[in-house]
C-alpha cells in the first residue's frame, strides 16, 4: 500500500512556517502524525507533536512508516535520502524547484530498497474520509470507488471537487507532480490503482509536457482493463512557451495537448474536454 | 577566436588568416540552416559578417559573440551526446554515423540510423558502455579510444555541470583525428544555487514584464488577448485558457502565482497584470498551500491603490475560502464561487 489510515506520520521541517500551517491542517482531517524531524530542532513540540533531530530516532520512538517533506528545495536530497534510508515506507515530497539529478538519485535509492516515492512539486495523496498527506483542501470529496492521478496540483483540486460535488466517491487521489523527474509516474501509480480492489474508475489529469501520458496510455492499452478517463491542460498553449510546470514545455511534436489525446483515445481512454465535463463523464460509465 | 560584442571586429579579424568559418554564438539550434554559421574567405568578408552577425536577432535572441575558427577537412560527421531520459529516469548515450545535421530528422527518417544505450546515474557511464558505442560507429585504432574518452568526458561534465544534454554535433574525423566542431548544453535552472555556469548566464527571450515577474517569483507568459489572469497552480491556469479560448476569449497573459503565495507575491502579480491594460481581469484562485485570505487581502490592496484597475471578475475557493471571501465582502468585492460562473461573469463584462 502507498497509504492508508493507519499509516503513521513523520512531518519533516515541521517547524517551519508551511510544515507547522499543513500539519495542523492534516491532523484535523484525521492523519496520524506522531512525529516532525528537524535537524538541531530535536526536543520541541509542534502541536503537541514532538519533533526530533533524525529520522531513525522519530521512527523508534513511534513507529512511523510514512514521510512527508517541507524543507527547501537544496536540503531535500538530504532528508529525503535520509528517509529512504531509514526505510520509510512513503516519502512524500511537497517541496518546488528539487534539482533534477538529486530527484534521479532519490529515485534510485527508492527502488533499490522497494519503498514508494512521491513527488517532489505535488500537492500529496488523500484516501478521503481516512487520511491526508499532502497539501490538498480538506473538504474536496468522500470516500468511493474512482481513483484520481494528476500531474497538475490546484487543477486536480477542482476536478476532484466536483466530482465529490456530484455525490461520486473516491478511492485515492494521487498527485505526482509537476517536474519531471518523479518519484512516482503516471504510469506507475495507473498500474498500482488498475490493481486497487477499490478502486473501479481511474482519472488521470495530464498537461502538455513530458512523455508520460503517451507512455500511460501504452500500458492501459494492452495492462489495464478498468475504464479510464482523462483530461489534459495546455490545449490553447503557445509552442516553446514554459507554462509553469517545468515539465510543460512543447517541442516538437512530443508533448502536445493533441499527440497526448490521440494517444489516450487510441487506447481507449475517454477524454473530457474541460475539467467540468469530469463527472458528467464518470456518471456515463456509472 | 572569439570576438566578444563591442570589441574591436576589425582588430581581432586582422590577426586570423582566411578561409576561416565564422560562427555566431546564439542560444538557438540550427544555426547553420538559419544562415548564422558561414565560411569567409577573406578578412573584409568575415568583418562584414562579424557586422551582420551582430545586428541579428532572432526570436528574441541576440548573437552573444562570434567564433572564428579555421576551416578543417571533414572525412565523416558524427554525432554524439548524453540525454536525460527524465520520464524513464535514466540516461542515454546517444551516438550516430551522421552527425552534422538535424537529428531530429535523421530519428525520425530512419530511426536504425542512431545507437541508444542507456544507463542509471548511480553506475554511470561505464568504459564498457563508451566502448560499445564507439565501436559501433567504427571507430578503429586511436580514434577508437579517443572516441571512448571523448564520450567518458561528456558524462563527467553532464554530472559535474547537472547538465540534462550535453551533445557534440558533429563531431568530426579529419586527416588529423577527431575533433568536437560544435556543442549545446541543456542546464538545470533548479540547480543555480550550487551552479556558478547557471549564475552567470544572461537572461533570454523575455519580455520585459515576462523578466519582472521572474524576479517576482511567479510563472508569467505574455500573450496576445485582452483579459488578465491571475490564477494559481500552472495546471489550472492551462486549463482555465483552453476554455476562454474555446469561448472565443482572448487571454492577456499566463500567471500561475505560484503555491504559498503571500499578500505582496500577490499584488505584485495584479500589478504586472494591470500593465497589461487588459480590459478585464479573471482571478481564479483554488487554495490549497495558497491560502484564500491572503490573497483576498492583497486584491483589496490593489483595488485601493489602483484607482483605474479594470473590472475584476473573482473566484476564490479552498484553503480559508471563508474568511477571504468574508474579507471581499466587507471591501463591497463580489466573489463568485463556481468557474464556468466565472467565465460568463467575464463575457459579460467584456460586452459591456
Amino acid at each position: 500500500m502507498y497509504i492508508n489510515e493507519n499509516s503513521k506520520v513523520i512531518v519533516q521541517g515541521m517547524t517551519g512556517k508551511q510544515g507547522m500551517f499543513h500539519t495542523q491542517i492534516m491532523l484535523n482531517y484525521g492523519t496520524k502524525i506522531v512525529a516532525g524531524v528537524t535537524p538541531g530542532k530535536g526536543g520541541q513540540q509542534v502541536h503537541d507533536i514532538p519533533v526530533f533531530n533524525k529520522m531513525k530516532e522519530a521512527i523508534q520512538e513511534t513507529g512511523a512508516d510514512t514521510s512527508i517533506i517541507f524543507v527547501p528545495a537544496r536540503f531535500i536530497l538530504s532528508a529525503a535520502m535520509e528517509s529512504l534510508n531509514a526505510g520509510i515506507n512513503m516519502t512524500c515530497i511537497i517541496t518546488e524547484n528539487v534539482p533534477v539529478f538529486d530527484m534521479i538519485q532519490l529515485v534510485e535509492k527508492a527502488k533499490e530498497k522497494g519503498l514508494f516515492l512521491i513527488g517532489p512539486n505535488c500537492p500529496g495523496m488523500l484516501i478521503p474520509d481516512k487520511i491526508k498527506l499532502g497539501i490538498m483542501p480538506n473538504n474536496m470529496c468522500h470516500y468511493g470507488d474512482v481513483a484520481v492521478i494528476s500531474k497538475s496540483g490546484t487543477l486536480s483540486y477542482e476536478i476532484t471537487k466536483a466530482i465529490g460535488n456530484s455525490d461520486i466517491g473516491v478511492s485515492a487521489y494521487i498527485g505526482i507532480g509537476g517536474d519531471p523527474v518523479r518519484g512516482t509516474t503516471m504510469q506507475e501509480a495507473v498500474a498500482y490503482y488498475s490493481e486497487d480492489p477499490k478502486t473501479k474508475i481511474i482519472v488521470l489529469i495530464g498537461e502538455i509536457g513530458s512523455d508520460e501520458e503517451e507512455k500511460t496510455a501504452e500500458l492501459i492499452k494492452y495492462n489495464v482493463s478498468k475504464p479510464v478517463i482523462a483530461y489534459i491542460a495546455g490545449k490553447s498553449a503557445p509552442e516553446g512557451k514554459r507554462m509553469g510546470h517545468a515539465g510543460a514545455i512543447i517541442s516538437g511534436d512530443i508533448g502536445t495537448a493533441k499527440g497526448k489525446i490521440k494517444a489516450l483515445k487510441d487506447s481507449g481512454v475517454l477524454i473530457a474536454n474541460t475539467p467540468w465535463e469530469v463527472p458528467q463523464v464518470i456518471k456515463e460509465i456509472l | 577566436m572569439l570576438i566578444l560584442r563591442g570589441e574591436d571586429i576589425e582588430e581581432k579579424v586582422k590577426g586570423f588568416s582566411f578561409p576561416a568559418i565564422v560562427k555566431s554564438q546564439i542560444a538557438i539550434g540550427s544555426r547553420k540552416k538559419a544562415g548564422l554559421i558561414k565560411i569567409a574567405k577573406s578578412t573584409n568578408e568575415a568583418i562584414s559578417l562579424c557586422d551582420e552577425y551582430f545586428n541579428r536577432n532572432i526570436a528574441g535572441f541576440q548573437v552573444e559573440a562570434i567564433l572564428i575558427e579555421e576551416l578543417v577537412t571533414i572525412e565523416h560527421e558524427y554525432y554524439c551526446s548524453i540525454a536525460l531520459d527524465a520520464s524513464g529516469r535514466q540516461f542515454y548515450l546517444i551516438v550516430s554515423k551522421e552527425g552534422g545535421i538535424d537529428i531530429e530528422d535523421v530519428s525520425k527518417e530512419r530511426p536504425e540510423a542512431i545507437i541508444k544505450l542507456n544507463f542509471s546515474y548511480s553506475t554511470g557511464l561505464t568504459e564498457n558502455i563508451a566502448r560499445a558505442a564507439a565501436t559501433r560507429l567504427g571507430l578503429l585504432g586511436t580514434s577508437l579510444q579517443l572516441g571512448i574518452n571523448i564520450v567518458l568526458k561528456l558524462w563527467e561534465i553532464a554530472k559535474k555541470l547537472e547538465a540534462q544534454l550535453v551533445e557534440i554535433n558533429p563531431l568530426v574525423m579529419t586527416p588529423s583525428g577527431l575533433i568536437a566542431v560544435d556543442g549545446k548544453m541543456i542546464l538545470d535552472d533548479d540547480a543555480e544555487f550550487r551552479q556558478p555556469i547557471i549564475q552567470n548566464l544572461q537572461e533570454r527571450k523575455l519580455s520585459d514584464l515576462e523578466k519582472l515577474a521572474k524576479k517576482a517569483g511567479f510563472s508569467f507568459v505574455e500573450l496576445s488577448g485582452e483579459i488578465g489572469i491571475l490564477a494559481n497552480g500552472a495546471g489550472l491556469t492551462m486549463a482555465l485558457l483552453d476554455v476562454l479560448s474555446e469561448l472565443g476569449l482572448q487571454p492577456a497573459n499566463f500567471l500561475d502565482v505560484g503555491g504559498g503565495a503571500s499578500k505582496e507575491r500577490v499584488y505584485k502579480a495584479l500589478d504586472l497584470i494591470f500593465k497589461l491594460q487588459p480590459k478585464a481581469v479573471l482571478v481564479n484562485i483554488f487554495g490549497g498551500i495558497t491560502r484564500c485570505d491572503i490573497v483576498a487581502q492583497a486584491i483589496i490592496q490593489a483595488l485601493k491603490d489602483f484607482s483605474d484597475a479594470p473590472p475584476m471578475v473573482i473566484r476564490l475557493t479552498g484553503t480559508n475560502e471563508k474568511e477571504g471571501v468574508a474579507l471581499l465582502k466587507e471591501a463591497n468585492i463580489d466573489v463568485i464561487q463556481d468557474i464556468m460562473g466565472a467565465v460568463k461573469k467575464v463575457k459579460e463584462v467584456l460586452s459591456e
